[in-house]
């Protein structure tokens, strides 16, 4: 795998509405990797006395017991933790929170089955829940996962090269520098190319680090296109809908 | 319906005070056979914000197993507690109010399900609530050799093919709740209802007998 | 106008409905939803399913360990399942420790396991004493449409029939597993109990109701039948229920058992195949 290089972004499905009981849902699938969010109504911040003028997200980002190849447990572990917040961090940018004072909007992420990128799935799908939701947005969000080992760069990574651009290796046998190596995942805001978040496991030359900025734009962009269609097939299915009822 | 081949048709005897406690509105202390459970009653009283029902009271029910806090087998059992006692009270007359019902386990020799709804139909007559009906549990057994044995007890249903539960009303005599374990056929089941609907009759007379002997006695 | 009446008055819009033999979803009061089975859609599972029922919708993946039995069982395995209620699946449940009807669910699926016999927890002993397998079969309700139970007994009976185990070999002697990857041993299923769940609404009672007619109905009844024969009547509480209504939903229940039965064993065929 050295030197390979792999910056078109994979075949991606997404889906929206798949959740009836919710406001907002969403679904989406890269090489095996397939995970699912739902949305619901703003409600009152629990356990909460002050007024806060601004609304607040709530995410959860949860693997399934199965998803992975060792079993998980049901209590949330440190992993799923960061991701929850992760995930926070990047949609907050994305939504007008002002326009829901003292309430929160629930973010809940079930990844059915990990084969790597399931962060920057996550991310891109909760965008579109909360656009189905009707959640007030400045933007459609998107996200991308790069890999990154030397001068390998592997865009949406499967698990397994998740976990081999994570191990530190040397530059060669005489040196003792450690090579290039780890993952980034990156969110944007895309009509005004705004990184809504951006998170690194490893450690990058501050030349890859800009290549790999580059790339993983491109992609976020890329993924736009997909979002916006399935956003404008769910109005024109439910206008038709509706007009027929 | 002909019941045929039974061992047993006998009920556990059944003992019960009512009235053991002075705090709550209800109490009951009832026993069957070496199974015992103790029901109290506190209701309608002031509801937390986030329970309350604006058009009839919230029913809550508590079921305290003899030690430790409850485990998923305990919901169970307070879910078919609650639901009987909530069909059954005319929780419209107290709207943004709450009913409580605590049943606590003493002791469990088999049919501890049945003990507590008894238990708790008695201690609701005890604390005077608007009731639309009655209702009475009887349970049964079946062992191998197709034998039902009427208000079994744990050393029976250990061996027990099936067990089956049910809950009737005193008005209709409609089926309230029903729940089984193991496997059996219709006639088998028929067989049971019919069985446990009979048990029931008298479980209903002794309400009146107790509920009688109480007010004699405040008289 | 409709929308505005349903949510004043959600039982008297309902009662009208039903008054024409109707309801809202269009079926007539004694029919069931449309019934999808997909199966091994989760390669990280050693078994996997994901069944529909209407908008209902639940997986179920499972995965094998390895671990010593209790020694009061020495020669059987474990197969632990638990039913998730997340609150992604519906507005009704919050996040945290798992809800009263989780835990219900989780504990009525674990004694219908356990009274159907239909499967033998002997099956699961490698060696005696020493290794056996423990099956997790976690269950997971993605959308919350009303029947929860039906839904889940069908994806755990499902899953099961596709679980794939590899060959183990064990030398007791200094404790060495060997995994057989080539040989794949499915699992014995002896029998395969299903469920039909109904709801009273006043002197009516509806089959294989939605989460809306639930949440207004005055009781639930679940009848689980296994092979002609009945497996557990389930019936916790509500409005009383008369006998003849109670063993028409009972037969109704056999007639409809006949064709899930049908539908697993195709799904599963199909993936054999």
């Amino acid at each position: 795998m050295e030197g390979k290089q792999r910056s078109n972004v994979k075949f991606v499905f997404l889906k929206c509405g798949v959740v009836s009981q919710a406001k907002g849902s969403a679904y989406f699938e890269v090489d095996n990797t397939k995970l699912i969010v739902s949305v619901y109504d703003p409600r009152e911040i629990p356990k909460k006395t002050d007024y806060s003028s601004k609304g607040e997200l709530f995410c959860i980002f949860k693997y399934a017991p199965f998803s992975c190849p060792n079993r998980r447990a049901h209590q949330p572990d440190a992993d799923e933790k960061q991701h929850s917040a992760i995930v926070k961090r990047a949609l907050e940018s994305a939504v007008c929170r002002h326009e829901f004072p003292n309430f929160q909007v629930d973010v809940y992420i079930l990844v059915l089955e990990n084969d790597g990128s399931a962060l920057s799935g996550a991310i891109t799908a909760a965008g579109i829940a909360l656009a189905q939701a009707g959640i007030p947005m400045y933007d459609t969000i998107t996200a991308a996962t790069l890999a990154i080992q030397g001068t390998t760069k592997l865009l949406d990574p499967t698990l397994e090269e998740e976990t081999l651009c994570t191990v530190a290796t040397h530059k060669s046998d005489t040196e003792i520098d450690y090579d290039s190596h780890g993952i980034i995942v990156l969110a944007m805001l895309s009509t005004h190319e705004q990184i809504s978040e951006f998170y690194q496991l490893g450690n990058l030359d501050l030349e890859t680090l800009n290549e790999s900025v580059n790339i993983l734009m491109n992609a976020a962009k890329d993924i736009v296109p997909l979002v916006e269609k399935c956003l404008v097939d769910y109005v024109t299915k439910t206008l038709k809908s509706n007009a027929e009822s | 319906m002909e019941v045929e081949n039974n061992t047993n048709l006998l009920m556990r005897d059944v003992n019960c005070k009512l009235g053991i406690f002075t705090r709550p509105d209800g109490s009951v202390f009832i026993s069957q056979g070496e199974t015992a459970v103790v029901v109290g009653i506190y209701g309608p009283i002031e509801v937390k914000l986030h329970k309350m029902l604006i058009n009839k009271a919230s029913v809550e029910t508590h079921y305290c197993p003899k030690s430790g806090t409850p485990g998923i087998s305990d919901k169970l059992c307070e879910s078919i507690l609650h639901n009987v006692c909530e069909a059954a009270l005319v929780s419209t007359l107290y709207p943004r109010s709450s009913i409580l019902i605590i049943i606590q386990e003493m002791q469990n020799r088999g049919g501890i399900l049945s003990c507590a709804v008894n238990g708790c139909c008695l201690a609701l007559l005890n604390a005077g609530t608007d009731m639309k009906f009655l209702f009475a549990s009887s349970s049964c057994g079946l062992d191998d050799e197709g034998n039902f044995h009427l208000d079994p007890d744990n050393l029976f249903l250990e061996k027990a093919t099936a067990s089956f539960i049910f809950v009737f009303d005193s008005v209709g005599k409609g089926l309230i709740a029903s729940h089984t374990s193991g496997s059996f056929n219709l006639a088998q089941y028929q067989n049971a209802l019919e069985l446990c609907k009979k048990a029931s009759e008298g479980i209903f007379d002794f309400y009146k007998c107790m509920i009688k002997k109480d007010l004699q006695d405040k008289i | 106008m409709a929308k505005q009446f349903k949510s004043l008055h959600p039982t008297k819009f309902y009662r009208d409905y039903l008054n024409h033999d109707i309801r809202p979803d269009g079926r007539l009061i004694s029919k069931f939803r449309p019934v999808i089975i997909n199966i091994g859609s989760i390669a990280t599972a050693d078994g996997s399913a994901l069944v529909r029922i209407g908008k209902t919708t639940v997986i179920c993946g499972i995965k094998a360990e390895l671990c010593p039995p209790k020694s009061e069982r020495p020669n059987e395995g474990f197969l632990i399942c638990n039913v998730d209620l997340p609150p992604l699946c519906s507005s009704k449940f919050r996040p945290g420790p798992p809800s009263d009807l989780a835990q219900i669910t989780t504990r009525f699926l674990a004694d219908l396991i356990l009274n159907s016999a239909c499967i033998d927890l002997k099956d699961l002993c490698i060696v005696k004493e020493k290794l056996v397998w423990c099956l997790y079969a976690d269950i997971i309700c993605l959308d919350h449409d009303g029947c929860i139970i039906d839904a889940c007994l069908l994806v755990l009976l499902t899953a099961l029939k596709t679980v794939r185990l590899p060959g183990v070999e064990y030398d007791a002697a200094i404790d060495k597993k060997t995994i057989n990857e080539d040989e794949q041993k499915s699992l014995s299923i002896y029998n395969t109990p299903v469920s039909t769940t109904y709801a009273m609404f006043e002197d009516k009672v509806i089959t294989d109701p939605t989460a809306e007619e639930e949440e207004i109905s005055s009781g639930l009844l679940t009848i689980v039948v296994k092979n002609k024969e009945l497996c557990s009547i389930h019936k916790p509480g509500g409005s009383p229920l008369s006998e003849e209504k109670l063993y028409d939903c009972i037969s109704e229940t056999i007639n409809h058992a006949d064709l899930l039965i049908t539908l697993i064993n195709t799904a599963v065929a199909e993936q054999n195949d």
